[in-house]
């Protein structure tokens, strides 16, 4: 204990320490020094033969200070000050170290840690591992036979692409459901729902939109979630006549209600049907899908209610699939385990529904895990992700490769300090470590920054991912492991780099470094080769991003047929306010004639469903339309109000568009496009043909022909369009569109007063421009656009960065050379060539390694373009330029320095 | 250059004792230590000067001396060590040590 407390005595005056000690060693030298002087020695003579007796006065003062400290702490406070030191003189390699470090580490840790809240994180409920999706698959339906039978004689939600080209879907009948749920041995609890889509809900006297969930009884016990506020959804609630009761989001509970108590117990509408909140849900809680967050838990059997007793056929039709399912494993229950007890038990009821011949294409159950909730996301999302996955892991091995060319360039500069302190009697281990610590410093200082990058990074990304999509639920946070792992490589990559070179600039044998300072070596070699491979890589993300601009570009420049700016977007449904044919067709009529009649508003139309989402949004007239008796295929219907064509700036070609003529009682008419009328009617006027919808009675007047326009999607060809009027065929929810003179939203208020005006009771919702609805359609396209340039911008730069180290020492190494070469007589202009065809070396080869590899690499991202091929010439040839031009800039300086060496005084050095 | 690790004394640690021995006679400055190890011992041990001071920081850091500044005989600022209780203490543990160590050499050797 004693010696503790005068150690930490030692420590706290540790200054005056090393004072004392100093001074008691300088009067020991000079006492022996005057001692040796009387026995008759010369003064010099004498102070010189007491040092040699003395031996290393460094040294001993270190010993002696050791004694005190334990030596690792006491060098390694020197070592720190010595790299502050060291960092703060070299501010332009430390500042270019530090940079691009953190950017390597800090573009990967985002993107890793959005991916993983993307594809990999759990629900937030209690053990997600025991949760299990119920799907099916089933071979594809076969167009092309027309006896072909399916005992899916209907879906309602989505089918995607699973193994062996079949169809994959998450829908069951509701009969299924229950041959799940009842008695089942190897689920604790399986559970149903359907996404109830939005819903008019009114809180308090105001209406709103709110994303909803019908959920079977099972719900919420099945996914252990407890309540915030008072009870959630049980059995009891979810069967006919049971009383409606709603359960809200923790977020509408806070946003309507100022929180989950003021909730419990108050009346809503949703869609005019009154239902009383009996709780709200935990606050981290979003439902089992995680790309969209639900505001709104009904019962599964309210839908009776709110959606009318037709959807009554639902529950009985067991060809008719339309609810998801999940269940929760009992203990020590394996997936695999599942599937075999309850596929047969499938198989028994589906074979059971089927008649005839769909029995030979029966449907088969497919479990999957469950913890991560519904894959819709991970479906679409996963293949992008592991692009820029691989292209931020490109860019990290690019920093790595400029941290150890840097390195490495400054340990050679180095050498002879190296030398020098060896020399002066430093310990090798000592010198070593002291490099080390400064490497590490580096590292860590990159780390820090980082950091900052990351967290500033996953900001940026979701805010790019998750633009144009309302209830974006992915709220991705910094992932500490990702984190700890990228800083490590870094750290690990300073480590050896920073190693290898101080191990050889210790050799014991310092006289040739310091007879002659620039000596280089095998390690210049490395350094090349890291250059080349920084310039291959970068080469690789040059071109990725060369394609994914111009996939943008294309998108953009393709012809749409409608206007894109200044077109204000949104929509109401005066149905579920109450509003019923025929009355229903004048309210949007007469809404529609006081919007046109707002200043700055140039025209005013509506449809059935926005022009960009028409086709593969609502019900739309599909399936087969007849001209006479000729069937036309693959047309597409668009039901649009008065002024449509004029509003979106449709050229028409022949005849009129939809105006107030055309109301219910007036007879059908349609517009059709040209490429339709060409098809169907060649060599003759359409005007005054007829043609019929699909479930139609009814034979619709050709009054027009427009132009050619491309609807429902940028990426296909425009198909066969056929305006109808939307007043003639008893409209829900219509979308509006105003054609406005400047910014569309500018007129958002405006809008919502007089849709206030008209009924209250209707809310306004999706709210946009067009351009940002063209946009959405694309915003993958146009995500990866921005990234890739990001990331090939950061690439080129710590390219520049390594290739600028690279030359800057190989014109420090050949100083003698140059001097020498530019006293016989070389010009300034040659060894300027001399340093730049170096570089252009460098850059030719790493193109070499980097064509090839970019033509092999980017076939991978075919299915992610539009409109180019991965080795498209253009962007190849664009790429090399941008790199042989970044690389003699980086060479551009350290040629000039070259070439401004002044022959006598590099003659003069060594 | 060419330098070579030099060992201070024959004994490891031995070092320690003899400032001990000495400083148990009176109190002294670090030359004057050394100064008198050389005296008495003939010049027959050869001690690499610098190696005092981490020995003198040793002994202190144990609490068996201590340092406090003072003037040598002709007048010059110095640290002047003392032994301390406990650094008597230890000389008696050393030398009984020393002397046993010595004695078994002695006997391996057959001088006595």
């Amino acid at each position: 204990m004693t010696r503790l407390w005068r150690r930490l005595k030692y420590w706290s005056n540790s200054a005056r320490r090393d004072e004392t000690l100093r001074e008691e060693m300088e009067l020991h030298l000079a006492q022996k020094a005057a001692e040796l002087q009387s026995e008759g020695m010369t003064a010099e003579c004498a102070h010189a033969e007491a040092r040699r007796r003395f031996g290393i006065v460094a040294r001993k003062s270190e010993e002696a200070r050791e004694i005190w400290m334990t030596r690792f702490f006491s060098e390694l406070s020197q070592d720190l000050r010595y790299g502050f030191r060291t960092i703060a003189v070299n501010k332009a390699f430390s500042a270019m170290a530090v940079l691009s470090l953190a950017l390597g580490i800090g573009a990967n840790t985002a993107i890793y840690s959005l991916m993983e809240s993307i594809l990999m994180r759990s629900l937030p409920v209690a053990d997600p591992e025991s949760l299990v999706v119920l799907n099916w698959s089933s071979r594809p339906p076969q167009n092309s036979n027309k006896d072909w039978v399916h005992v899916v004689h209907g879906v309602q939600g989505v089918l995607w692409p699973g193994s062996k080209g079949n169809l994959v879907s998450g829908m069951f009948p509701y009969r299924a459901f229950q041959t799940m749920r009842d008695g089942n041995p190897v689920f604790s609890t399986v559970f149903g729902y359907f996404n109830g889509q939005s819903r008019t809900v009114v809180f308090r006297g105001q209406a709103t939109s709110a994303a909803t969930v019908y959920v079977t009884g099972e719900y919420f016990r099945g996914l252990s979630v407890a309540p915030a506020a008072g009870r959630l959804i049980d059995p009891g609630d979810d069967r006919p006549g049971a009383a409606p009761v709603a359960v809200l989001s923790f977020a509408a509970s806070q946003n309507r209600f100022g929180g989950p108590a003021n909730a419990v117990g108050q009346s809503i509408l949703v869609d005019n049907v009154p239902f009383t909140v009996i709780g709200v849900a935990p606050p981290e809680f979003f439902g089992v899908d995680p790309q969209t967050a639900a505001g709104l838990y009904l019962p599964l059997h309210t839908n009776l209610l709110v959606d009318g007793p037709r959807t009554a056929r639902m529950y009985s039709d067991e060809n008719f699939y339309w609810i998801e399912m999940m269940g929760r494993l009992h203990p020590g229950i394996s997936m695999a385990q599942a599937q075999t007890v309850l596929a047969p038990r499938f198989h028994r009821w589906v074979d059971s529904t089927a008649t005839g011949a769909e029995r030979a294409n029966l449907p088969a159950l497919l479990l999957n895990p469950g913890a991560a909730g519904l894959g819709s996301l991970r479906r679409e999302y996963s293949k992008p992700l592991y692009v820029l996955l691989a292209m931020v892991g490109l860019i990290l091995a690019i920093t790595c490769a400029n941290i150890a060319n840097l390195l490495l360039a400054r340990a050679a500069a180095r050498r002879r300090e190296m030398a020098v302190r060896l020399s002066l009697g430093a310990g090798r281990f000592r010198v070593v470590r002291q490099l080390l610590t400064e490497s590490l410093m580096l590292s860590s200082l990159g780390g820090v920054v980082g950091i900052l990058f990351a967290v500033w990074g996953i900001r940026w990304l979701t805010f790019l991912f998750s633009k144009g999509q309302q209830n974006f639920t992915l709220h991705a946070d910094l992932n500490w492991k990702v984190l700890a792992a990228t800083a490590a490589l870094s750290l690990l990559c300073g480590l050896i780099f920073g190693l290898a070179p101080a191990l050889q600039a210790t050799r014991p044998d310092v006289m040739p470094a310091l007879k002659n300072g620039r000596a280089g070596g095998p390690r210049r070699r490395v350094q090349h080769a890291l250059a080349v491979a920084q310039i291959a890589g970068s080469f690789l993300i040059l071109v990725a991003a060369g394609l994914f601009v111009q996939t943008l570009n294309n998108l953009h420049s393709v012809q749409l047929g409608y206007a894109r700016e200044n077109i204000l977007l949104f929509s109401l449904n005066a149905h579920q306010a109450g509003h019923r044919p025929p009355e229903i067709a004048t309210f949007y009529t007469d809404l529609r004639k006081r919007l046109e009649s707002v200043p700055g508003v140039l025209s005013a139309t509506f449809s059935r469903s926005s022009i960009v989402t028409a086709g593969h949004a609502g019900p739309a007239f599909r399936g087969t339309m007849k001209a006479g008796t000729v069937t036309i295929g693959g047309a597409r219907s668009l039901a649009t109000g008065s002024r449509y064509l004029t509003t979106m700036q449709i050229p028409i070609l022949a005849g009129r568009e939809i105006d107030d003529r055309d109301q219910a009682g007036a007879p059908p008419v349609a517009i059709i496009s040209e490429r339709l009328a060409q098809t169907y009617f060649p060599n003759e006027n359409p005007l005054g043909r007829r043609i019929a919808l699909p479930e139609e009675k009814r034979e619709l007047e050709i009054v027009g022909v427009s132009a050619n326009l491309r609807n429902g999607g940028l990426k296909q060809e425009s198909p066969l369009t056929v305006f109808v009027a939307v007043t003639q065929f008893s409209p829900e929810r219509v979308t509006y569109a105003l054609r406005t003179a400047g910014d569309p939203l500018r007129f958002v208020p405006t809008v919502q007063q007089i849709v206030r005006e008209a009924d209250s009771r209707i809310p306004v919702t999706n709210v946009l421009t067009q351009a940002a609805e063209i946009d959405r359609t694309i915003n993958r396209e146009l995500t990866f656009a921005k990234l890739c340039s990001g990331f090939a911008v950061l690439a080129l730069l710590i390219a520049c960065v390594g290739l600028y180290g690279t030359m800057s020492y190989t014109v420090a190494r050949q100083f003698s050379e140059i001097g020498i070469r530019m006293a016989l007589g070389a010009h300034r202009a040659a060894v300027m060539w001399m340093v730049l065809r170096h570089v252009l070396l460098l850059a030719g080869i790493g193109l070499a390694i980097g064509v090839p590899a970019a033509l092999s690499a980017s076939r991978l991202l075919k299915s992610l373009l539009f409109g180019t091929q991965p080795n498209n010439p253009t962007v190849l040839s664009l790429a090399t330029l941008i790199l042989l031009g970044a690389a003699i800039l980086a060479g551009y300086l350290p040629a000039r320095r070259a070439s401004q060496i002044d022959p006598l005084v590099a003659l003069r050095q060594d | 250059m060419g330098r070579k690790p030099q060992k201070n004394d024959s004994l490891p640690g031995s070092l320690d004792m003899l400032i001990l021995r000495t400083l148990s006679r009176r109190d002294l400055h670090g030359y004057g230590i050394l100064q008198f190890l050389q005296q008495s011992s003939n010049n027959e041990l050869l001690i690499e000067e610098g190696s005092l001071y981490p020995a003198l920081q040793r002994l202190e850091l144990n609490g068996w001396i201590d340092g406090a500044w003072g003037l040598t005989p002709n007048n010059r600022r110095a640290r002047i060590y003392k032994i301390t209780a406990a650094g008597r203490k230890q000389l008696v543990v050393e030398t009984r040590q020393y002397t046993k160590l010595t004695l078994a050499i002695a006997r391996v050797m057959g001088t006595e």
